[in-house]
């Protein structure tokens, strides 16, 4: 159909396009001959084949939906099993303090379907009136602000692709695997691309006091979740986002506005936010001294452990999405995330022995600052093979993952957050795949020191 | 002479920072490259400022960033008073009120105990609040669960929470968990007693027992056991600076920093590492079940089931015993209940009561809801 068609043709659309010209569709078919194969003797006799080609498919012959239909698109209902998922080992009894994780074995690229993102709550999903809402800035600076969502927008506004994690990724897993699932072993991230405003850009009109050191920022949901965010990553890349993969925040995200400190945990990134303030000493939420805080041997705690660590998993294959109908010799790429809180990835190794001898990978696609980044490795898959499948990441500040030893020997078995050693996918024989961990029989010395039992 | 070389170290110290400060910016300043980003940041990694109108590879429109804008207006004292709820470790905005623990029981078992159980045992998903003498189970900490026979470490209010001001600015704005922000000042302070008195509290010598009423004053003088738990310190006017310092060193969290070049590729397991597999049958409670076919979705059950409701939204309570609402088959609570008819019983229920949310916290409609307190009060007669 000529998009160029004026009122009158759309009018009288019914009666003209339903002709078809005759004379024109015997033409193609006769061109067709041009680009027939030579022989026939190309292509297997043996068996008649396919339905999927033989038989016409009622939507290959009859009209598919108008237009008009679906005017916020949906996704294929034979897609319905790639959806978020809970369990009830990680909610409160009625899943309003709970998560929803992201099935990250599904995922392609670097960019996660808002309506795929993983969802966590504190008091509920809350659903916000953006007309309702307001930004309030206070404390130690000359001029205190309220904004409404349409002068927040009006704002030059900031578009960076940055993952969100949850620093209990993988914290269920310090004492040895629990989930046979890449979707619940690693899928308490995401990563989108969000648009919306540097906080310093709002502050530089403020007049924001020296004194200040701390900003609290604090949602407007049932929980009033708040969070102790230091000067520096205000005046760097922290932003107030209303912006993810081209539409408006999800409700699940924090709609209408939500922080977004890039490569931190994502608890920080603070969602339903009403309220900044600004303060010479920090405050003590109860996210930052109850939870999310790293507990060691020694009995002393790590708060303000703002980074997510650099990571990697191995996405293909994966428990849920095994190697078991490979054959022999089938060529077959590996292929897996790497991110880093922070900075940038650098490299990413592959083992096939558990994490005892590496090969580097190829980074595959936009390698960006505080991103999901792609790798992949071209494997032949042999019949019966088993292997301990270990991926292991590098960033540009440097870092890179420790095995699950070198990670538990100093910070031991209790910290729940920030787990960013190894992990490992056993290849079994039939091609299934089990998740593993490679990791020695921790002991404890006299003045409380964790060490590793039989080694010489 | 002590001030003199305390001066010295800070000159020294201001001097180092100053060094690190102009190389970063040095490197910074390097056209070649506007990827490479070098700068020591506060959470121990990089930052990317702008460099050549670039951050990282992202372009930027600097101008965008310079111009002044006056968007919005200053808030009214009355609505910076309404939000400005926080309370700070020193105090700060800890409002005057007193509570007594007597009260805090009394309000706990009607609006808490539902979810947090007997005493702040825990339960249903919902954190413990006290698991006894905080003090002695502060000696806890230090536990680590490498073996199936050691215990792990308590961590609740008493044991772990550096500041006793957490406790009180989160029931305040927080809690009850369907009805927050719904308690006066004393019923904080009383509940804040109740909690310390669970916990085995002392304040000023004092013991916390069911007799103690608490106050602003007397709440300023809590020794949280596990004050000084906590790394890097955050406090003072040094407080981000601790923080750089401490992030800056991996071995405090865990890290390894190391050139790609020298990074292991042979031989990097210890020889006592094993392969560890996932105890027994493994965790399988995925809601929806793990699934990778394409196929059409099941067709959703259309008829509406009052005992499924209840399985669903109400059972976590009513089912419970010790969580303050009266349990389904409980003849003499019901029959008391329904004295004052049914539709007192429905109201109570669609529009909440005590420690129970509007319809229990579910989304079922009016006449859903009524059928589920109808199979309530047949399996209780």
């Amino acid at each position: 159909m000529d998009i160029k068609k004026s009122q009158q043709d759309l009018d009288s659309f019914d009666t003209k396009s339903s002709q078809v010209d005759r004379r024109d569709f015997f033409a193609k078919t006769a061109a067709l001959g041009v680009t027939a194969l030579a022989g026939t003797s190309l292509l297997a006799a043996d068996e008649a084949g396919e339905a999927a080609i033989l038989e016409p498919q009622p939507w290959g012959t009859k009209w598919g939906d108008p237009i008009t239909k679906n005017l916020y698109g949906m996704p294929s209902k034979y897609e319905h099993n790639v959806t978020r998922r809970y369990t009830k080992l990680l909610a409160s009894g009625n899943f309003r303090a709970s998560i929803a994780v992201t099935p990250i074995q599904e995922s392609s690229g670097i960019i996660t379907p808002n309506g795929l993102f993983f969802s966590r709550s504190h008091g509920g999903v809350a659903h916000i009136d953006p007309n309702e809402h307001r930004l309030m800035i206070t404390g130690l600076v000359e001029k205190p602000l309220v904004l409404t969502m349409k002068q927040l927008k009006r704002y030059p506004s900031v578009t960076r692709t940055h993952f969100i994690e949850c620093p209990a990724n993988g914290g269920q897993e310090w004492r040895g695997p629990q989930y046979n699932s890449l979707q619940f072993a690693k899928g308490f991230m995401s990563c989108a691309e969000w648009t919306g405003v540097y906080i310093k850009d709002i502050l530089k009109d403020l007049g924001v006091k020296k004194e200040a050191l701390w900003m609290l920022a604090e949602g407007g949901d049932s929980s009033k979740m708040g969070r102790t965010i230091p000067m520096e990553k205000v005046w760097d890349d922290a932003m107030i986002v209303w912006g993810q993969n081209g539409e408006a925040l999800r409700p699940e995200q924090g709609y209408p506005i939500r922080l977004l400190v890039p490569g931190w945990e994502g608890n920080l990134c603070v969602k339903w936010l009403r309220r900044l303030d600004f303060a010479s000493e920090p405050w003590y939420c109860k996210e930052e001294t109850s939870k999310y805080s790293v507990l060691k041997p020694n009995g002393k705690a790590v708060q303000h452990f703002y980074a997510n660590e650099v990571n990697s998993t191995v996405t293909s294959p994966s428990p849920e999405i095994d190697w078991s109908d490979l054959k022999d010799g089938d060529v077959v790429e590996i292929e897996g995330l790497a991110w880093s809180g922070m900075g940038t990835i650098t490299k990413v190794d592959l083992s096939f022995d558990g994490g005892n001898n590496y090969v580097e990978t190829s980074l595959k696609g936009l390698v960006l600052p505080k991103c999901w980044t792609r790798w992949s490795y071209m494997h032949t898959y042999r019949e019966g093979e088993e292997l301990l499948l270990t991926s292991r990441a590098m960033d540009d500040a440097g870092y890179i993952q420790p095995t699950v030893d070198q990670e538990t020997l100093v910070v031991g078995v209790e910290a729940v957050y920030h787990r960013n050693a190894v992990e490992t996918w056993k290849v079994e024989k039939d091609g299934k795949i089990t998740h593993v961990e490679v990791r020695s029989q921790l002991g404890r010395k006299e003045n409380g020191e964790l060490f590793i039992e039989g080694k010489a | 002479m002590f001030t003199i070389n305390k001066n010295f170290l800070i000159s020294i110290s201001a001097a180092a920072a100053l060094s690190l400060t102009l190389s970063a910016c040095m490197e910074n300043a390097a056209p070649s490259d506007t990827k490479v980003a070098k700068k020591a940041a506060i959470d121990g990694g990089v930052m990317y400022p702008v460099a050549n109108g670039m951050s990282g590879p992202y372009h930027v429109n600097t101008d965008a960033h310079n111009k002044k804008i006056e968007y919005g207006r200053v808030p009214t004292a009355k609505e910076y008073e309404e939000w400005n709820t926080d309370i700070m470790a020193n105090g700060e905005g800890l409002p005057e009120g007193e509570g007594s623990v007597e009260d805090g029981e009394e309000i706990y078992d009607s609006k808490c105990v539902m979810c947090h159980g007997d005493f702040g045992s825990g339960g249903g998903g919902y954190p413990s609040l006290s698991k006894g003498n905080a003090y002695e189970l502060h000696d806890t900490l230090t536990n680590q669960r490498i073996k199936p026979d050691t215990d792990g470490p308590v961590r609740v209010f008493g044991t772990y929470w550096p500041q006793a001001s957490t406790l009180w600015w989160y029931i305040k704005d927080a809690m009850p968990h369907p009805m927050t922000d719904s308690l006066t000042d004393d019923q904080v302070y009383s509940l804040v007693a109740y909690i310390l008195n669970i916990n085995e509290f002392e304040i000023d010598g004092e013991e916390v027992d069911d007799e103690y009423v608490l106050n602003r004053e007397k709440f300023l003088k809590i020794k949280m056991p596990n004050a000084n738990g906590f790394e890097p310190k955050i406090d003072g006017p040094h407080g981000p600076e601790n923080v750089r310092k401490y992030f800056s060193n991996p071995h405090n969290f865990g890290a390894i920093k190391v050139k790609p070049a020298d990074r292991c590729m042979t031989n990097c397991q210890e020889k006592t590492a094993k392969v560890v597999y996932i105890k027994g049958a493994g965790i399988s409670d995925f809601h929806p079940p793990l699934s990778e076919v394409r196929d059409l979705p099941k067709e959703k059950a259309t008829g509406f089931s009052a005992k499924k409701a209840y399985e669903a939204n109400c059972a976590m309570c009513h089912s419970a015993d010790g969580m303050g609402a009266p349990m389904i088959g409980d003849k003499a609570a019901w029959a008391n209940y329904m004295t004052k008819g049914m539709e007192k019983v429905y109201s109570n229920g669609i529009n909440g009561i005590n420690g129970m949310p509007p319809k229990g916290g579910s989304s079922l409609s009016d006449t859903n809801f009524k059928s589920v307190v109808d199979y309530i009060v047949s399996k209780s007669k």
